[in-house]
């Protein structure tokens, strides 16, 4: 007997599969969460972004051509050079670079990325990402600087599930790599970004 | 740490800083807990539906596991099963040997210490770097985890300063906890770009999109598994959720346990390999499936075990864990839940001392946000130590007296009662310096004096009201 079927063999269970599928949807049913008002999404979202677990800082634009001068700014403020790695997505090849160095293959040193969530999600404060051709992973986690532009707001977690077959890699960040390894304190910039700035995009673009 | 349970306990016992060190983590984990909880008006509700989620697919594991295993399969990933630690390891191994692999990036997974990877990486002659903080700072100090969440929460900072001199290329040069951060990002960053094959474990599988949940605070696990060529996952069999929407219920519960984060700082969903025109990922991906004892929990009465998201808040909120630390405990798996879990996997002829390191005060229970029984759990080990003749001779007259005397409440009510008495005239300040029969506890330590009534008299009040 193969270890799959000697391990399966011992756990039937005595339910049928229309039977499994109802008690699985009705354990989501009025899930418990922390409860988050429609009408104050943009505030409830501003606010998780300021807790020190994700302690992100914020910029608000109204067009995506607005995307370069909002990294500017953020260069600027925080004394880098104005060098970005750029994910191939057109939303952002097609902007005005002007002034702003360009490369699209991260560093090993990489000091600011620039990315496009999904949305964001107003519950805690998460960025929620897909990779596909056009949205590379590493360099999100590989740079010092993560910036991030956020079309569209969602209320809760279950909000950003992709119905449907899912891409390569789907995920949800909520704050910087942090790590509490030694002693327990708190250190930003463990591995990957030690520093979050999230670009709120408040009229999203029709693709 | 070797010897017999009770000599790690003594020398547990008596390393002052071990319980600074413990104590630091454990009760700032315990507080951020505290906070998270309270904001969350519902977490009772959410523990008894985290619980059901559970219950419900350790009910139905067979056929959730066939249906991920299809949809992995679907995705483009190889689905692997192994009964056992040795079948699996096995696999790992044959797998990277085969991808010609030299050096493998692991981002923290306790089935992978349970089956013993990090050993059978070193016998086959592959490099091996621990991503996640804490793994690295035990892989430098040849040592096992201490706690699940924080591995290392045993070390001092002035221990982890010296191993990092010791071995980083460019170490820190300033005494603080952000340069020694710092020297390890440094060091580790090459090995994980470096590596050719990325391996984790999993927080949750889900069965209806077979993708594979990782969850970590340093974002480890994407750099450990993005750059190289192969990525394998090793996964508890029981580690199955059935859609995304029962993963984000668990996991508000995991975070807020853990680390009383509303979410971990990186959750991500692997589906399979690097799609076409994808610009980074693995060409493949593995995924083995382990049983190593969980069949034969969910046969035996350990069902409710097998509902454990390893988030460590009992181990956080023992009062003997916070003693004694987890190496004292000699398993993968310290605390209360470890207590249960290490008969399980390692048998409980060598173990029969862990359930007895429990004072069943019930704390383990009430933090737990799958709801399991730890106390019940460990009395079961204890009874079967018993029945199987494991116990000696002097403990197993005093177990019979309990038992006889538990199965007629109103007897052993009384007796409790006496007994509490006594312990409470014993203690003066509120800490019993000396206890007579417990002078292996209190030689080091003091024993908290106990509640003013039982547990039992205080509920019956409670629901009387
Ligand atoms: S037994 Fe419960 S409290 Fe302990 S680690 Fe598992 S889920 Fe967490």
């Amino acid at each position: 007997m193969t270890a799959r079927d000697a391990i399966l063999s011992r756990l039937g269970g005595t339910m049928t599969p229309s039977a499994i599928a109802d008690e699985a949807a009705a354990l989501l049913v009025a899930p418990e969460r922390p409860p988050v008002a429609m009408t104050a999404l943009e505030e409830t979202f501003a606010e998780r972004l300021a807790l020190p677990s994700v302690a992100a800082s914020y910029d608000r634009i109204a067009d995506w051509s607005e995307v370069p001068e909002a990294v500017r700014r953020y260069c600027a403020a925080n004394g880098l050079p104005v060098v970005l790695c750029l994910p191939p997505d057109p939303r952002l090849t097609a902007l005005d670079w002007d002034g702003v160095t360009l490369h699209d293959g991260a560093a090993p040193d990489e000091d600011a990325a620039l990315a496009i969530a999904r949305c964001g999600v107003a519950e805690t404060g998460s960025l929620v990402f897909e990779t596909s051709p056009e949205a590379p992973m590493l360099p999100n986690f590989l740079a010092l600087h993560h910036l991030v532009i956020v079309p569209t707001l969602v209320a809760h977690l279950e909000d950003a599930i992709l119905p449907g077959a899912q891409p390569r890699a789907h995920y949800w960040v909520t704050g910087v790599s942090g790590t509490t390894d030694i002693e327990g304190t708190y250190v930003r910039g463990a591995h990957g970004p030690r520093f979050l700035h999230v670009i709120r995009l408040a009229t999203p673009l029709k693709r | 740490m070797s010897g017999g349970f009770a000599e790690r306990v003594d020398a547990a016992l008596a390393d002052p800083i071990l319980k600074l060190a413990v104590e630091r983590t454990a009760g700032t984990a315990e507080a951020k807990r505290t906070l998270a909880i309270d904001a969350f008006a519902d977490f009772e509700a959410a523990r008894d539906r985290a619980a059901a989620i559970k219950d419900h697919v350790i009910a139905n594991l067979g056929g959730y596991l066939e249906r991920f295993e299809a949809n992995a399969v679907a995705a483009g990933a190889v689905v692997h099963w192994a009964r056992t630690s040795q079948e699996a390891c096995d696999i790992v191994i044959g797998l990277c040997k085969a991808a010609g692999a030299k050096s493998v990036a692991r981002s923290k997974s306790m089935l992978g210490e349970e089956i013993g990877l990090p050993h059978a990486l070193a016998e086959a002659g592959i490099t091996r770097v621990e991503t996640d903080l804490a793994e690295h700072i035990i892989q430098l100090s040849g040592e096992r985890p201490s706690h699940i969440i924080w591995p290392a929460m045993h070390k001092t900072r002035e221990q982890v300063s010296v191993l990092f001199k010791a071995n980083h290329r460019d170490p820190h040069t300033e005494e603080t906890i952000a340069a020694m951060a710092e020297s390890a990002r440094r060091h580790l960053r090459e090995g994980m770009l470096a590596a050719d094959v990325g391996i984790c474990g999993a927080n949750f599988l889900i069965a209806d999109t077979g993708a594979v949940c990782t969850v970590t605070n340093e974002g480890n696990a994407e750099l450990s598994l993005v750059p190289p060529r192969m990525q394998i996952v090793t996964a508890g069999i029981e580690k199955i959720v059935p859609s995304m929407g029962h993963a984000v219920h668990m996991l508000r519960m995991l975070a807020r346990s853990a680390t009383g984060a509303p979410l971990t700082q990186y959750t991500t969903f692997y589906t399979g390999p690097k799609r076409p025109g994808d610009r980074d990922g693995p060409e493949e991906m593995h995924i083995v499936l382990v049983d190593n004892g969980r069949t034969a929990m969910r046969e035996d009465g350990l069902a409710e075990m097998l509902r454990c998201i390893r988030c460590g808040a009992c181990m956080n909120h023992c009062v003997v864990f916070r003693q004694i630390g987890g190496h004292a405990y000699g398993g993968t798996y310290p605390g209360p839940m470890g207590a249960v879990l290490t008969p399980a996997i390692d048998g409980l002829a060598a173990n029969r001392d862990l359930p007895n390191a429990c004072t069943l005060n019930g704390k383990c229970q009430e933090v737990c946000p799958v709801r399991i029984p730890l106390p019940t759990l460990l009395r079961g080990w204890r009874e079967k130590s018993w029945r199987e003749g494991l116990e000696p001779k002097a403990t197993r007259a005093g177990i019979g007296l309990w038992a006889w005397a538990a199965r007629r409440p109103r007897l052993y009510r009384t007796a409790t009662a006496t007994a509490l008495t006594a312990l409470r005239l014993l203690g003066r300040t509120g800490w019993l310096s000396n206890v007579p029969l417990a002078g292996g506890w209190t030689r080091h330590r003091d024993l908290p004096k106990p509640a003013a009534e039982s547990f039992m008299a205080q509920y019956k009040k409670g629901q009387r009201q």
